[in-house]
């Protein structure tokens, strides 16, 4: 009896609490859709046809922008490659004839698209229209990069990404912006304080881990999946800028308080090289930008870059860096063309090929070639008096963009352990007060004559290699013979 | 072995567990029936209300959140309790006035030849914020006029505090006594020579505390008093008007919750508008130059600045950019409600230099934010912005890039007064920068001015420093005849209100919409020659025996071209043009306006051209039988006037 009861009772618990938990689960679904203000009432739409969440969340955002005039464009680097593939058939394709979805529907967590700022003329009611029509936008704000070198400006803040949710499908838009040097950068996203981290799966996005630069697209407008999207006219070039767009800034701050220390050189002499040093910088730059070489600033000229956002007026040269594989035989003959002659050739293309390139006004234009072993980087130096040949090692290095005298141009990411390497390491930062000294007494024309930094350099991995030790050095330069001197007295104690 | 899985285990020792459980249950329940189905049921009923009520619960809570978004301001602004009561101490005497709301100084002047009459503090009935603060100098003429004006644009049902520093009674005139009795003052309107009074009320409301105390001689003060009052706040309902909930409505609302004093923009029943979208320029082409408004603390300027520039036709108000020098808040917020881009500027060095290193900072942040523009217009926030302002420079700006030997193109002629300027189409060539609304090309500013910007420590005028020859190399500005910008300011750094008046006020401004300039090309170098020489040798050449100041020296004509000639021994010699320009009351505090020596107005609905004698290149023009003009400066004592009104 008592059996029969209990059972009864049990039945009865089991009963209720499943009902319960239906009601939960059946509760919690509905709170959800409604959440996210799209009614998924309808089949979930699995087949390949216009109704994914991803091709609807697409559509409404292309309606969104074109009744709002924004001229948005499409960046997305998966469906610019698929629109890639097969680009011949995608152009052919006359409006509103599509029979199967293609690109928009393929599965994914977030669409790419890109805006120019300047081009958007209501953002707050761009905003509030897409709010209105379901999307939960999410904007990221920081404070503007082109007021950084200027000091003392505190403007409003700029967007940088917004982030739209609609259903489980994301647009992710980049805000381009212009910048002095004719090519478009977007920014950090960096989330701030009370931002919801699982608002979209952050680390899933293809933009905003680093701000990134771009040469400026041109635009076509195509008709993909029955939707009219503006897309780069060369979408090889720009899904081949994608993976090296990595931006970074100049340190305007410590610049500032490189100036505050040592008071700039505004001499006439010294603007008029600066004059010259920008000019040689930007036609040497064209050339190997016409030639599809890649460069970067080295030696002097990147620290002129690190230390003080400018060149460094008595650095009397502008030094590039090139990778070997890089080189091209017309690289010589493409510099006479513009008026730069050659100067000086030193090694060969196989082992520590080195170019000098003489300029306008006496200024000289270096340019390292670099070559690649497994744990390092090394470069050839040839001393031009006495033909002896150096080696300087670097450690890895990648390339990212910066800005430089009006200029998108290369340095290497790894700047710090660049320079260091580059020049006679100082233990702390460059900009400490001693360290800085010690760095300006290397190439302040008052305290001694101008040092070709390689010499100290190569002094540095001297002193460091052994083996090179035991081989005799002869440096004619006046400065340099005391410290020769400290090389063998050390080298002896071994 | 094959019991050796978990559940296996598990399961008989649960049961077990259970079973014992329910045993000395049963145990207990054994022949109690009626009690054990009692618990039966009890507990069943016990799980159906648990169920309801979870069911209950998540309903609620779902309302109450959906309630909780959609009703999350009013609510926060309906729970403020109770009705607040602000503590307000006014004080007011001969050195010192203070005015103290909840503890805290809002305002205090003790400083000594300074802020004498009236001080003014408007409060937020609803928050009690300090909305506007004024001071109006009523012992000096003109300044109640300003204050009936001020108190006239504050909304009802302010909060308004006032006191007197000094002297506040010699020229508070009956109007304004009128409104201080409106306003429900006893002693105010009655307020006589050295009193002290203390004034708190509300406007279009009841007075809430007064004291006065009456100066007892001519040659001393009334005595100090100290007027502590308590002032109910009302709710921000009361305090807020009700507009139509707009994007522009949300700016103004912002805006006028915080300031005061900018009046109908804040009216309730019909304000002013905000945005105003003039009519797009055909063929625009400085659409896409970028407009840098240079403004300082005068937050009633850049409002009225901002409203005639955004009413100009072809204005894009995307490219504007407003960049403040200093923390200000309240030109921040003209800024907003105009919904432009404004920047801050931290001041760097003092007075003069102080200037001129916020138009650095300020020019090479338009070219950082607009890395595109070859071009940028500069704006003063003292500025009347002329209706056609873009259509000028959209019809003129080619110039600036075909013609290497142009320094600017600016909108305001400074000899262009009413009775010395009158054809709106026509451009002249000077060799002097007049600055107050221009164009700067990039490529001058980054190549030329920025490398060599006066540093902080140079107390020079940045325009100044522009008209230096090492500067200016030789070029020369294009400017209209008629001008597109007006001056308006009266406070500034080198401004009082009798220079203004002596000098900016009578400058003729251009109202007509659309001008077509005239020739433009022909301001390029050699064709402005050849004008110049047609000009010259179509003039008519003026009786030279008369006196060049008396009226009469023109004849009474209308659209002829007469010449006079004066005597001008080197390129720098301006004795007797300085005299001409005093007695034609123009500028005359330096030389402006000059082109090789030749200096082109209107006088009389005439084009009278004046040549500088045997210095100009154009002398050859001179009929020899004509003894060019020399006119004698005065002895020195009052030789420069301007230089002392100036200080």
């Amino acid at each position: 009896m008592s059996r029969i009861n209990k059972n009864v009772i049990l039945a009865l618990l089991t009963l209720t609490s499943s009902a319960f938990l239906l009601f939960q689960l059946y509760y919690y679904k509905h709170y959800i859709s409604a959440k996210n203000g799209a009614g998924v009432s309808k089949s979930k739409g699995n087949r390949i046809g216009f109704d994914s969440t991803q091709w609807r969340a697409v559509k409404k955002f292309v309606m969104l922008t074109s009744s709002q005039n924004v001229p948005v464009f499409l960046i997305d680097p998966l469906i610019l490659e698929l629109i890639n593939k097969d680009f011949e058939q995608v152009k052919n394709i006359s409006h509103g004839s599509t029979s199967e979805c293609k690109f928009f529907c393929v599965p994914r967590d977030f669409t790419a698209f890109a805006l120019r700022y300047h081009l958007w003329k209501n953002e707050e009611g761009w905003f509030r229209t897409a709010e209105n029509m379901g999307f939960q936008c999410l904007k990221v704000e920081s404070k503007d990069p082109r007021l950084d070198g200027i000091d003392s400006l505190s403007g409003t803040e700029i967007p940088l990404h917004y982030i739209c949710r609609l259903a489980n499908h994301a647009i992710h838009l980049v805000v381009f912006h212009e910048r002095s040097g004719n090519y478009l950068w977007h920014g950090h996203l960096r989330l701030k304080g009370r931002v919801d981290r699982k608002f979209v799966p952050f680390r899933k996005l293809q933009f905003g881990r680093y701000p990134g630069a771009f040469d400026r697209p041109e635009l076509q407008q195509i008709t993909v999946d029955g939707l009219e999207v503006l897309i780069p006219k060369d979408p090889v070039h720009f899904l081949e800028e994608i993976p090296h767009s990595r931006f970074i800034e100049c340190r305007y701050k410590e610049a500032r308080a490189f100036f505050q220390q040592y008071l700039d050189d505004n001499t006439v002499e010294a603007m008029a090289f600066r004059k010259s040093a920008k000019e040689l910088l930007q036609l040497a730059a064209r050339t190997l930008k016409k030639l599809g070489v890649r460069f970067w600033l080295s030696s002097g000229t990147c620290l002129g870059w690190y230390r003080q956002c400018n060149i460094i007026p008595y650095s009397k040269d502008v030094d590039l860096g090139i990778f070997i594989q890089d080189y091209k035989s017309d690289i010589i003959s493409a510099f006479q063309d513009v008026g730069l002659p050659l100067k000086h050739k030193f090694g060969k293309v196989e082992d520590s090929l080195e170019l000098s390139f003489q300029g306008k006004d006496d200024v000289k234009l270096d340019i390292f070639f670099f070559y690649e072993e497994t744990d390092h980087m090394w470069n050839g130096g040839t001393q031009a008096k006495t033909g002896k040949k150096f080696k300087y090692l670097f450690p890895k290095f990648t390339l990212c963009w910066t800005e430089f005298v009006d200029m998108k141009i290369h340095v290497p990411c790894e700047t710090i352990d660049y320079i260091e390497a580059n020049y006679e390491k100082p233990k702390g930062d460059f900009t400490d007060q001693g360290k800085a000294f010690a760095f300006r007494k290397l190439s302040l024309p008052p305290v001694m004559p101008v040092i070709i930094h390689h010499e100290l350099s190569f002094l540095h991995i001297l002193l460091e290699d052994q083996n090179m030790c035991s081989g005799t050095v002869q440096i004619e330069h006046p400065v340099m013979l005391g410290m020769i001197s400290v090389c063998t007295v050390q080298c002896s104690s071994h | 072995m094959d019991d050796w899985k978990p559940s296996s285990l598990i399961k008989p020792f649960g049961a077990r567990k259970k079973r014992s459980w329910y045993l000395t249950w049963k145990y207990k329940l054994t022949n109690q029936r009626a009690l054990r189905r009692f618990c039966q049921t009890g507990a069943v009923l016990f799980l159906l209300v648990t169920v309801i009520v979870n069911i209950k619960l998540i309903l609620d809570t779902r309302r109450a959140i959906n309630e909780a978004l959609g009703r999350l301001e009013p609510s926060r602004r309906r729970g403020s309790g109770p009705r607040r009561v602000l503590d307000v101490e006014v004080y007011s005497s001969r050195s010192k006035v203070y005015v103290a709301v909840d503890g805290t100084t809002v305002l205090e002047d003790e400083a000594r030849e300074q802020g004498r009459g009236i001080h003014v503090i408007v409060l937020n009935q609803a928050t009690g914020h300090v909305m506007a603060k004024r001071v109006f100098d009523t012992y000096s003429p003109h300044e109640d006029e300003a204050m009936v004006l001020f108190l006239n644009m504050v909304a009802p049902g302010r909060v308004l505090i006032c006191t007197v520093k000094d002297e506040g009674s010699f020229h508070l005139k009956d109007t304004a006594k009128a409104l201080l009795r409106s306003l429900g003052s006893q002693a105010g309107p009655a307020l006589g020579w050295r009193d002290t009074w203390a004034f708190v009320g509300r406007k279009g409301g009841p007075v809430l505390g007064e004291k006065h105390s009456k100066s007892p001689a001519l040659s001393s003060w009334g005595d100090p008093v100290l007027l502590k009052t308590d002032v109910p706040l009302s709710s921000a309902e009361e305090a807020e008007c009700h507009w139509a909930d707009t994007e522009l409505n949300r700016r103004r609302r912002r805006f006028c919750s915080k300031v005061e004093g900018y009046g109908s923009v804040c009216s309730c029943k019909d304000p002013t508008p905000i945005e105003f979208s003039p009519d797009p320029l055909p063929d625009n082409k400085v659409l896409n130059v970028p407009v840098a408004v240079i403004a300082g603390n005068r937050p009633n300027y850049l409002y009225r600045m901002l409203r005639s520039l955004l009413s100009a036709q072809g204005v894009s108000p995307q490219m504007i950019t407003v960049f403040i020098d200093g923390y200000y808040e309240e030109p921040m917020d003209v800024v907003a409600l105009f919904g432009l881009r404004g920047i801050q500027h931290t001041p760097i060095s003092i007075k003069n230099a102080r200037v001129s290193q916020h138009y650095k900072a300020s020019l090479t942040a338009t070219f950082n934010l607009f890395p595109e523009a070859r071009f940028a217009v500069v704006l003063e926030e003292d500025l009347d912005i002329a209706v056609d302002f873009f259509s000028f420079l959209s019809q003129s700006i080619h110039l600036l890039e075909e013609d290497d030997s142009l320094y600017c193109i600016s909108a305001w002629n400074d000899q262009g007064y009413e009775h010395t300027a009158e054809d709106p189409a026509l451009l002249y060539r000077v060799e002097t920068m007049p600055g107050l609304g221009w164009v700067l090309r990039k490529s001058l500013y980054k190549e030329e001015l920025e490398p060599k910007w006066p540093t902080p420590e140079k107390l020079w005028d940045w325009d100044m420093w522009m008209r230096m020859p090492e500067q200016r190399r030789g070029r020369e500005c294009i400017i209209p005849d008629v001008s597109r910008s007006y001056h308006f300011g009266i406070v500034g750094l080198n401004m009082n209100g009798y220079f203004h008046e002596a000098y900016f006020k009578k400058h003729k401004f251009n109202t007509v919409p659309g001008v077509q300039l005239r020739n433009v090309d022909s301001l390029k170098k050699e064709a402005y020659e050849a004008e110049i020489h047609r000009l010259l040798s179509e003039a008519e050449v003026l009786d030279h025996s008369k006196n060049p100041c008396e009226d009469s020296f023109l004849p009474d004509t209308e659209g002829h071209t007469y010449v006079a000639f004066i005597r001008m021994e080197k390129d720098d010699d301006f004795i007797t043009w300085t005299q001409l320009a005093k007695c034609l009351h123009i500028w005359d505090l330096d030389v402006r306006g000059n082109h090789r020596g030749l200096w082109r107005l209107f006088r009389k609905k005439n084009h009278f051209l004046v040549v500088g004698v045997p210095a100009s290149p154009y002398s050859v023009k001179k009929p020899p039988s004509i003894i060019p003009i020399f006119l004698e400066p005065p002895p020195k004592e009052e030789g420069a006037p301007g230089a002392a009104e100036q200080t």
